[in-house]
């Protein structure tokens, strides 16, 4: 561990940008900060690079993509400076993830508690035992009934609600100081889906772990997050403490994307799409961006 | 108000071949358990439930995609419930359905007119490029996209094919099957927007099936809640919104995220 | 977005050209050394002369302009017998595998879309006509029927039509469960209209794969019927027939045995890549 005693950040990214092998960027000059402690919210359409800037992070992005310009910091550690095996070994110390689909995120052949233990016992370098006395507790901890017997299940004997359940005591047992959590929930129905933001908040209090939410649902993210980082097209439209995002949205797509999520306790407030206008014109503005850019590489 | 279908103590079952014995038939799971409503004539009437609640199985009776195992499906007074293929073909062209994932129900070999086309065509009703053309017209797409593949699209823009296909025989009901739990939020209003207005224009009946508590209320008149096959909670949506019967309603109510800060969410 | 995505297709693209054309020249040369046979053939394939037995190959010592690829033990000319043989090698495939194709793909749509007995019945007879040995079951038919080129194309007919059945048999399931077949339901279709216009069209890539998979091994049999003499009279140019007679001269007239081998492995391996080319070249989504 670094003997730094003065203030980090849990991650911060600087002026982010990723690109095909053709130039095409798909993450343009993005930078966030996240606090130890703090839920930031990732929230775009398909194709803003949410999901883009958490595997960045894990660094289990596709080959084909390049980071084309900036850096990553985790715990003031620069990831960019590093070999590729010791950034592999730093970014298993300090991140986990909380996949998006809980079926395929689990090896259907093995069964629920190797899946758990081994990573504990590999990347902690613990004992078996305490590695599965770990295991246990935190599925006790996520409300699993006899986790005893979950242990010895494989994962198409359980529930969606109960694999992404444990998806999420897998995420917390090696005590992680940063989860990227990619959209968690998706799959979920709303019901399941309140309990396991429920069970993300209680754990990530308790034990102080920054979380990276990836999400596309603004109400998800009035829910769960502090910060929020609004993604259009991989550039950052806004970038704010959640409650003001929600009180006084400062871009006029942060709007749109608010009054676009249905609500049904405030039927006053209209239901309306995002204005084809404004996306047009986002576009543009993307557009002149890259222009830019191109000249000053050149 | 009249209804246009009257369902009478419906059931339906599955085999599960999970648990089926090495001889004899696999056990059924009952999906539907003796459903009985009626859905208003004119009305967008919404179907709502978690999964495994049968909500689409439901859907797919009405459209006779399924054939229950017992009850009536009266539309328009007729039992379509134990009617053969051939007689209900003639009836399909009034039972039309948009499905939830334009990607699949759009087939990938054919173009966009085709698709919308080919359904006149069957029903004798012409078949030409011009009325698929109109037909994109109607749902606010441009006559270019004719020629398109449907791979060649933004989701929202499938789901508008998808629409036109429906809208384009004229039918009298539509089913409308999670029509929007694919797309993007800014897609999935005007999608919303968009099929609201067609219903009133065509004065049509719509059955609108949503895991989406939310965008019932905005959109639908009724609203029937399904749980576990059986129906807890069913009326006009303001009544079962602001006073839901059922434990079941309230739980999914309380549970949707509103886009708006609410610092006891997680407390109830 | 539609830019962002195009260089990694476009590239793609070029790889998929290439492994379409390299085999289409293959065929094409193949199918013209067939059908000019008499034109471009420098010898008669059938004339002998003991005289010029075993001659090398252009490159070698010893070799006689004409002769370019050199001659048998019985001083037949090697190129024409092998120009002769692409004939009956590419008459066999093609008849052969389109038979096989036709038959076994239509009862796999039937099994795959229609189920219930339609399924139990083909599956099981697929099951059992699986369990003969193929090689003694083309013996067989062979014996019965004797010998000739129609023995040769109902033996590869009867025994491979259970690849194609099992195949689109399963790829037939997979697209009945999309929902663009319940789509054309409601859009007023048939069962049989939406097998033929809905589902087939989906199939037919991997029909054409197959196909083409077909036709490779359809020239193998062939060889290897007339490797074992049950094929047509030993007289007639195959590439069969001469690499058999090539085997005993392997050590003195090499060549007698591998040009024969070479265009039988060339043919076989772009038949294959043809039909995986196709198959992707079809595809409206991978385009």
């Amino acid at each position: 561990m670094s003997q730094q005693t003065q203030h980090r950040h849990a991650l911060e990214i600087i002026n982010l940008s990723i690109a095909l092998p053709n130039g095409v960027r798909l993450l343009r000059d993005v930078s966030l900060k996240l606090e130890p402690g703090e839920v930031r919210a990732l929230v775009g359409e398909s194709g803003a690079g949410k999901s883009m800037i958490g595997k960045t992070v894990l660094g289990i992005l596709p080959d084909t993509l390049k980071i084309t310009q900036g850096e990553i910091i985790l715990e003031g550690q620069h990831l960019n400076m590093m070999t590729p095996w010791t950034r592999r070994k730093t970014v298993a110390e300090i991140t986990a993830l909380i996949p998006q689909d809980p079926l395929t995120a689990l090896n259907p052949l093995r069964k629920i508690g190797p899946q758990i233990v081994d990573p504990l016992i590999r990347i902690r370098g613990w004992e078996k035992d305490r590695a599965r006395a770990r295991a246990l507790e935190l599925l006790e901890r996520v409300h699993i009934r006899a986790p005893e017997r979950v242990m010895q299940s494989y994962p198409h004997e359980l529930s969606g609600g109960m694999r992404q359940r444990i998806l999420i005591a897998a995420a917390f047992a090696p005590s992680p100081r940063l989860i990227v959590a990619d959209e968690p929930t998706t799959a979920l129905d709303v019901t399941v889906q309140k309990e396991i933001l429920k069970l993300i908040r209680e754990l990530q209090k308790e034990t102080g772990t920054a979380v990276l939410f990836v999400t596309h649902d603004m109400g998800v993210v009035a829910k769960i997050s502090q910060q929020v980082t609004v993604l259009f097209a991989g550039k950052v439209m806004e970038d704010a403490p959640t409650r003001e995002v929600f009180t006084n949205p400062a871009h006029p797509y942060t709007r749109a994307l608010i009054a676009a999520t249905p609500s049904s306790a405030d039927l006053d407030r209209p239901f309306s799409p995002v204005p084809t206008e404004l996306i047009a014109e986002l576009h543009a503005q993307v557009a002149r961006d890259d222009a830019l850019w191109q000249g000053k590489k050149r | 108000m009249t209804a246009l279908f009257s369902i009478r103590d419906l059931h339906l079952s599955f085999p599960d071949r999970g648990n089926k014995p090495l001889f004899g038939p696999a056990p059924r799971i009952e999906v539907l358990k003796g459903l009985t409503l009626d859905i208003p004539e004119g009305r967008i009437t919404g179907i709502v439930g978690e999964s495994g609640s049968g909500k689409s199985t439901f859907g797919r009776v009405l459209v006779r995609l399924l054939d229950p195992d017992s009850g009536q499906v009266l539309f328009d007074g007729k039992d379509i419930a134990t009617l053969d293929e051939e007689a209900i073909l003639p009836l399909r062209r009034d039972l039309q359905m948009i499905f939830q994932d334009p990607m699949s129900s759009l087939n990938p070999r054919h173009r966009v007119w085709r698709l919308i086309a080919q359904p006149l065509k069957r029903y004798g009703r012409g078949g030409t490029k011009a009325q698929a053309t109109e037909a994109l017209a109607r749902v606010g797409l441009p006559a270019a996209f004719a020629d398109r593949y449907p791979h060649q699209l933004s989701g929202g823009q499938r789901q508008r094919v998808g629409i036109a296909r429906a809208i384009a025989l004229e039918p009298r009901f539509i089913l409308a099957d999670e029509i929007v739990s694919g797309l993007d939020v800014s897609s999935q209003a005007q999608v919303l927007m968009l099929l609201k207005q067609l219903a009133e224009e065509m004065g049509l009946t719509v059955a609108f099936i949503s895991h989406d508590l939310s965008v019932i209320r905005h959109l639908c008149d009724n609203v029937v809640v399904l749980n576990h096959g059986e129906i807890v909670d069913a009326g006009p949506v303001a009544e079962v919104f602001e006073n839901p019967q059922s434990e079941v309603t309230r739980k999914l109510l309380s549970a949707i995220p509103l886009p708006e800060m609410d610092d006891d969410w997680f407390n109830d | 977005m539609a830019d962002v995505t195009a260089s990694p297709r476009s590239r793609a693209g070029q790889g998929l050209n290439l492994r379409l054309w390299l085999p289409l020249t293959w065929i094409v040369i193949l199918i013209c050394a067939a059908v000019f046979a008499p034109l471009v053939a420098p010898q008669d394939p059938l004339m002998q002369d003991l005289m010029m037995e075993r001659l090398p190959p252009f490159f070698m010592d010893g070799s006689e302009p004409g002769f370019w690829l050199g001659t048998d033990s019985l001083g037949r000319d090697v190129l024409s017998r092998m120009i002769y043989g692409a004939r009956i090698a590419l008459f066999v495939s093609v008849i052969a595998a389109t038979t096989t194709c036709l038959f076994g793909s239509a009862l796999g749509l039937l099994a795959g879309y229609y189920g219930g007995w339609w399924d139990r019945v083909i599956s099981r007879l697929v099951d059992i006509w699986m369990a003969f040995p193929p090689v003694l079951f083309a013996v067989l038919l062979v014996a019965v029927m004797g010998t000739g080129l129609t023995s040769v194309i109902a033996a590869i007919a009867l025994i491979d039509w259970t690849r194609f059945a099992r195949v689109i048999r399963a790829e037939t399931m997979v697209q009945a469960r999309m929902d663009y077949v319940d789509s054309a339901r409601i859009g007023g279709a048939r069962r049989l209209a939406t097998l033929v216009t809905e589902i087939l069209p989906n199939v037919l890539p991997t029909i054409i794969a197959l196909l083409m998979l077909e036709m490779g091994i359809a020239i193998i049999v062939e060889a290897i019927l007339s490797f074992v003499n049950l094929s047509i009279s030993s007289d007639d140019p195959t590439w069969g027939s001469m690499i058999a007679e090539g085997r005993g001269a392997i050590h003195f007239a090499w060549w007698v045995l591998l040009f024969p081998l070479i265009a039988l492995f060339f043919s076989v391996l772009s038949f294959s890549t043809l039909g995986e080319g196709l198959k992707k070249r079809f595809d409206p989504v991978l385009q």
